[in-house]
């Protein structure tokens, strides 16, 4: 099986979880992720996530912190890459760096930005639903 | 005689002028009870307006920090726009607009510039709308097994009937305290 720099198998499992990391106190509540802790940036139409296995949660902070830079790491949003693919969107090894994915699929309709944005949130939604969330 | 009395719902100096009537009444005579009565109902309807006033402002404080906080491009560390400010401004006039009835939602970055409203009462019952820059409104709803998305256009005084029976019925089943409407500016 084809490996990625990582030692990660080149195809993300179903089984696999994924954690997309949250920068913003406003992205979560005490009952889990918020719909805009999911929702694709439109320079790439993307979700940009990190592989997680049954590593220790310090190993995902430390990911999470590199990555922030500056900015403060509050959590991450942790769903199975199953319920990703339920939800009709694609998730697919991205690397460098170590351990990223993304999340692509997302509806896309340059002549109908709003109603885009509103299918958008209902898979959002989903993904909310499916989720657990990680606090640091 | 309580005829005299000024009382106006929106100025609290009636609730404080009342007050005494009722915390350290003495009255006996029935004109005494009908003001007792009044002013109880009064200062009740203060105290919710205080309370609901409360709620509405801490939503706006909770609007203009996510404003200033994700006012910079790549708030998130992953390229998201910095949130509009007539988003922001338009967001303010939403929370207005909403009905005494509806609580305040939750507020949230969304990664193009706009600002995420959400009921969620639970992970499985979420009733979401995004507020950008112009009249319309993005809206998604999850119930259980239920789902579903639409657009609604704001005239800027009214929230759309769709939405607002949406979160309804998202909300069905919470704890919605019914309070009296309080007008912000």
């Amino acid at each position: 099986m084809a490996t990625l720099p990582s030692g990660l198998p080149f195809i993300v499992d179903d089984e696999e979880n994924i954690a997309r990391f949250l920068y913003h106190r406003s992205l979560y509540s005490t009952l889990g992720p918020k719909t805009s802790a999911f929702l694709p940036h439109k320079q790439d139409r993307e979700t940009s996530v990190f592989r997680h296995g049954s590593e220790p949660q310090e190993q995902l902070w430390a990911i999470g912190s590199d990555v922030a830079g500056e900015r403060y790491l509050y959590g991450a949003a942790i769903v199975k890459t199953r319920d990703v693919r339920e939800a009709r969107l694609i998730v697919h090894a991205d690397e460098p760096p170590p351990r990223h994915a993304v999340i692509t699929g997302w509806p896309w309709d340059e002549n109908d930005q709003k109603l885009q944005k509103a299918k958008q949130k209902e898979i959002a939604e989903l993904l909310v639903s499916k989720s657990a969330l990680l606090v640091r | 005689m309580y005829g005299s009395l000024s009382i106006r719902h929106d100025d609290y100096t009636g609730y404080t002028a009342l007050t005494p009537y009722i915390r350290n009444t003495s009255a006996v005579s029935s004109e005494a009870g009908t003001l007792e009565k009044v002013a109880t109902k009064q200062v009740e309807f203060s105290e919710e307006s205080q309370a609901l006033f409360g709620d509405k402002v801490a939503a706006l404080s909770q609007l203009w920090t996510l404003a200033r906080e994700c006012g910079q491009p790549d708030w998130d560390g992953a390229g998201a726009s910095p949130i509009d400010i007539n988003a922001v401004m338009n967001s303010h006039i939403v929370i207005c607009a909403l009905p005494a009835n509806i609580p305040m939602p939750e507020l949230a970055p969304d990664p193009d510039g706009e600002v995420s409203f959400d009921w969620m009462p639970s992970r499985h019952r979420i009733f979401s709308v995004s507020i950008g820059a112009g009249p319309l409104l993005a809206y998604a709803w999850l119930d259980g097994n239920d789902k579903g998305h639409g657009v609604a256009q704001f005239d800027g005084t009214t929230i759309p009937e769709r939405i607002i029976e949406g979160i309804r019925r998202i909300l069905r089943y919470g704890n919605i305290t019914v309070r009296p409407s309080f007008h912000c500016r």
